[in-house]
């Protein structure tokens, strides 16, 4: 009724009958079962159907994905000619575009330029983010209010955001001249000036990304287990000793991630930098993409500006590699922390 | 009606073996326990017979149909998942009829309604069927998905470790209450467990399974105590079995002796036994024999010496762990009342219907008494 | 952590409070600031700080202007590259989570990594492009190129939380007696549905905040916060309607801020933190 031939032996409702004192073998032998011992032709088609079924979920995203590739691919071959926006004859010249890059002053004074600003940038906005998130890190009234506003600065866009500190900052009718007055900087020019353009630059960055650091690392203080604490409090750590061998270890993936975000994004700004100084006065703030945004259109040296953007996309990529590495090891450390 | 075949399933996850060569048949409303440790493969052989996952070679039959290349809605079998797998953002009534008004298996709202309410009272959450998943207890969430596999009268029913994450209280309750059921439903179920008293317990017969393959179907006694090689007989009962080399010194019609355990042990066999002992190719032979077999403090000639070792009274059975002449340790499972102090010397014997003998070699099973499970 | 009322615990939680007020004047005056301006009249612009008669003059000259014009084509252009993002990526975040395949994380990294390409370095060859194409200055020109920001984000954004769900769920589900399509449909997008609002939201603000893309691939047909800028840079300032255009253009993200604050951490780490 229910058995093949070979376990017909083992008559699941014999439990109690009397059975035959050596059994050969206890394994059931199945016999070989009749009808599909082996896969059949529509199983196979099944399969692979199967198989199919994520690349055809995928499929719009993957044709998007080349529709955005096309980019990338045109800048890499346009990097090899002499196209520029206001001829019409193209030829192919080879390393020429990158060899002259690698020989003009702009190129390395623009490099200079985008890794201060991204170093100085991300260097204030973590440690102030940390220091600020750490102060939040609380039940009182003043945290629990500015939790909720900190986002503000981060969802306007950053170029309004610079608007309105240029508005700030302006000697007409900026509500900043005066107090620079008072503490004896009245002459202060902000970005009108080389000697402050860097620094306003820094100013209107931090007041845009520092809360963006402030609320990943909120969440990673938030997350961490409260186990370890109380065996440091038990075991009677220090403070600082507690946030050097405790904290910090388990926060380490958080303050990686947060900083590859930082260094990649500030390495390639554009809208602020350009909202507020244009690149300069002067080529005071000329960053990379501020070089090849000038190259590019008021100069038509197309070709000449792919090769500054490519090799700002090796930096960024090279940089996030190995932090993205970091970050990893750190991920694994602070599990066994934790 | 429905009785299942698997002919050959093997699975692979990349180079990890999920099941290989996986044969088994299933008969008509019968309750087959799959019982094997973790990571066995038991839940992989569940999916596949789903269809949730796709063998890389075997086939599987319910009924008279091949489903190989049907998908998991199209072969009309109902899964209860160890993690539940309930619908969090629903009600459990909602849950319960949810595979009802999909459109494989739609029926009238009036029959819906009346078939959840049904079970729902079988199952003893009638009350509870307007509460969010959330709201539930694990005991609850657990009847709830017994539930929703339940309300679809399906052609097989699998079960994944149904019971594994509830207390030992309720999971005992639980045991009770599913076999009460099995009998009402009389639907062909394949059970998977790791707990080898539910695999007894719930099974017409038990398959064992380990590292991806079947080692033994069978009846829950057969699996038990003519356990098809040295691992199954260890997958089985707690504490572990007692496994023992023996060494055949002198065989007569009735009786053996070996030296085992360091000492000279004579005890009766059956002709059997004999003729199966008969056919080994060297005097080795290995003996298996259950803790709770083991005598202890008898004085005889067949008795065994040792030394407590140690000693952990559980209530109404205690177990004693005996240091043998040989050194090596023996498990036995004593009276509650009964007291041992460590470093003791005792004496035990093994009555010689409760040893199971293994050939040494393939570590198969040879043979074993007859009087046996009709006393247990 | 450490609770103890000595008079140092003391002055400790007051310098706290007074560094935490340092960081809520830095943070919130700029915003504050614009405001005033935003309400102040012109002629008072220059003479008066805080008191002033305030008026809602500037507004009503920006709602007049063709301003609005460029904020509906900032709101177009946003919605519809959300849309586009939405209906490609949430099957392919559900693909990146379930399904194990072949080149999985590849895709994966690669979809990512295009937001972190210069975005000078995209528009240098898309300029040249959508001249040929016909797609400069155009609302589909702009709505291609915003994938760019809204895709990666929306697929790395839902990846985890497909991944939240568990694969028994869908098993059940395929079980219970429907196809694939309608689990997906009827179990699982009811599931990610808090990640979907947010990560559409998110992207949304983050299309609109966009700046470079139109600033270069467009011209006539812009973007207010590209306009913002420029009414700056015009000969005649009108501080008070930069101002009142600033805030205008603000508005809508300082509100769905709010709205999606619960998943925030989770959206701006492309769920590489889990908030």
């Amino acid at each position: 009724m229910f058995l093949g031939e070979g376990a017909g032996a083992f008559n699941h409702r014999s439990w109690n009958a009397p059975m035959s004192t050596t059994v050969s073998s206890p394994q059931t032998q199945l016999s070989a079962l009749p009808p599909g011992g082996s896969a059949s032709k529509e199983s196979i088609a099944h399969a692979r159907r199967r198989r199919f079924r994520p690349y055809l979920v995928l499929a719009p995203a993957l044709i998007l994905t080349i529709g955005i590739f096309i980019p990338f691919i045109a800048a890499i071959c346009l990097s090899f000619t002499d196209y520029s926006l206001n001829s019409s004859d193209v030829s192919f010249i080879g390393f020429d575009n990158y060899l002259s890059m690698l020989q003009s002053s702009d190129f390395w004074h623009s490099l200079w330029i985008t890794i201060e600003y991204a170093f100085l940038c991300t260097a204030v906005e973590m440690l102030l983010g940390v220091g600020v998130a750490l102060l939040l890190n609380d039940e009182n009234i003043v945290a629990r209010f500015l939790r909720i506003v900190l986002i503000f600065p981060l969802m306007i866009a950053p170029v309004i955001g610079t608007l309105i500190w240029k508005l700030i900052t302006n000697p007409s009718v900026g509500i900043l001249v005066g107090p620079m007055r008072m503490i004896g900087l009245g002459d202060f020019k902000w970005a009108a000036s080389p000697d402050s353009a860097m620094f306003s630059l820094v100013v209107v960055d931090a007041w845009v990304y520092t809360p963006f650091v402030i609320i990943l690392v909120l969440a990673g203080l938030r997350s961490l287990p409260k186990s370890p604490y109380e065996a440091a409090l038990i075991d009677g750590g220090s403070p600082w000793f507690v946030f050097k061998n405790l904290t910090l270890p388990m926060l380490a993936p958080v303050l990686l991630i947060t900083l590859v975000f930082r260094l990649m994004l500030s390495l390639q700004e554009f809208s602020i930098i350009f909202a507020l100084t244009e690149g300069g006065p002067g080529d005071a703030t000329m960053s990379l993409s501020l070089q090849a945004y000038n190259r590019a259109f008021p100069f038509y040296g197309l070709a000449e500006a792919i090769p500054m953007m490519l090799f700002l996309w090796a930096l960024v990529y090279f940089v996030s590699f190995i932090l993205i590495g970091f970050w990893r090891r750190a991920q694994q450390r602070a599990a066994g922390v934790a | 009606m429905a009785s299942i075949q698997l002919s050959g399933l093997t699975k692979f996850y990349g180079k990890r073996r999920g099941v290989e060569e996986v044969s088994l048949e299933v008969g008509d409303q019968e309750f087959l326990t799959v019982f094997g440790p973790a990571g066995a493969g038991k839940t992989t052989t569940l999916n596949l017979i789903a269809g949730i996952v796709t063998p890389d070679r075997g086939s599987i039959r319910i009924g008279d149909k091949i489903v190989d290349a049907l998908e998991p809605a199209d072969r009309n079998v109902a899964m209860v998942f160890e993690s539940y797998a309930l619908y969090p953002q629903f009600t459990v009534y909602q849950n319960m009829a949810f595979p009802l008004r999909s459109p494989k298996h739609r029926l009238p709202a009036a029959e819906v309604d009346q078939r959840v309410r049904h079970f729902a009272t079988m199952l003893k959450i009638d009350h509870l069927l307007d509460r969010q998943i959330q709201a539930l207890s694990n005991g609850q969430r657990q009847r709830t998905a017994l539930g929703r596999a339940l309300v679809r009268r399906p052609d097989v029913f699998l079960m994944d470790e149904p019971l594994s994450h509830l207390d030992a209280k309720l999971r005992h309750s639980m045991r009770a209450e599913l076999k009460e059921m099995r009998g009402q439903l009389g639907t062909t179920t394949i059970y998977v467990t790791h707990d080898y008293l539910e695999a007894m317990s719930l099974g017409d017969r038990v398959a064992v399974i380990n590292q991806g393959r079947i080692l033994q179907v069978g009846t829950p006694g057969e699996v038990y105590f003519r356990p098809a090689t040295v691992e199954v007989a260890q997958l089985f009962g707690d504490p572990e079995i007692n496994l023992i080399e023996a060494k055949i010194r002198n065989r007569q019609s009735t009786s053996v002796r070996v030296e085992a355990l360091g000492e000279d042990w004579s005890f009766s066999i059956t002709p059997e036994i004999g003729s199966a002992l008969d056919k080994l190719p060297g005097d080795n032979v290995q003996l298996g024999f259950r803790p709770a077999d083991v005598t202890v403090g008898v004085n005889g000639n067949s008795s065994l010496h040792g030394v407590v070792y140690s000693f952990e009274p559980l209530g109404t059975k205690s177990v004693l762990t005996i240091d043998s002449v040989a050194g090596q340790r023996v498990r036995a499972l004593v009276d509650g009342h009964k007291t041992f102090q460590v470093d003791r010397r005792i004496e035990f014997t093994v009555p010689s219907v409760s040893l199971i003998f293994f050939d040494p070699e393939s570590t198969r099973y040879l043979v074993r008494s007859t009087r046996t499970e009709g006393d247990d | 952590m450490i609770q103890s009322r000595s008079p140092l615990a003391k002055i400790g939680k007051g310098l706290q409070i007074l560094l935490l007020l340092a960081y809520a004047v830095f943070a919130l005056f700029p915003l504050l600031w614009m405001f005033i301006m935003s309400i102040k009249p012109d002629s008072q612009m220059l003479t008066t700080t805080f008191i002033f008669t305030p008026t809602l003059e500037n507004y009503a000259t920006v709602l007049h202007s063709d301003y609005m014009q460029f904020f509906f084509n900032n709101l177009i252009v946003s919605v519809a590259a959300v849309l586009v993002s939405l209906v490609v990526g949430v099957p392919a975040a559900y693909a990146l989570a379930r399904f194990q395949f072949k080149g999985k994380e590849d895709i994966a990294f690669t979809i990512l990594s295009f937001r972190f390409a210069p975005e000078i370095l995209v528009i240098l060859p898309l300029y040249l492009i959508y001249q040929r194409l016909g797609l400069y200055d155009t609302y589909f020109g702009l709505i291609w190129v915003y994938q760019l920001i809204t895709l990666p984000l929306l697929i790395w954004i839902l990846r985890g939380f497909f991944e939240d769900i568990s694969p028994d769920i869908e098993a059940a589900a395929q079980l219970d007696g429907y196809t694939w399509w309608q689990v997906f449909l009827r179990v699982l997008l009811p599931l990610v549905k808090p990640g979907l609002v947010a990560a559409g939201l998110l992207c949304f603000i983050f299309a609109w905040n966009s700046f470079t893309f139109p600033l270069l691939l467009s011209n006539n047909v812009q973007t207010s916060t590209v306009i913002a800028l420029r009414y700056l840079a015009s000969d005649t300032v009108h501080y008070g309607q930069v101002a009142a255009a600033a805030a205008i253009s603000a508005l809508p993200e300082v509100i769905l801020a709010l709205l999606i604050q619960k998943h925030l951490v989770r959206g701006l780490s492309f769920g590489a933190v889990k908030g």
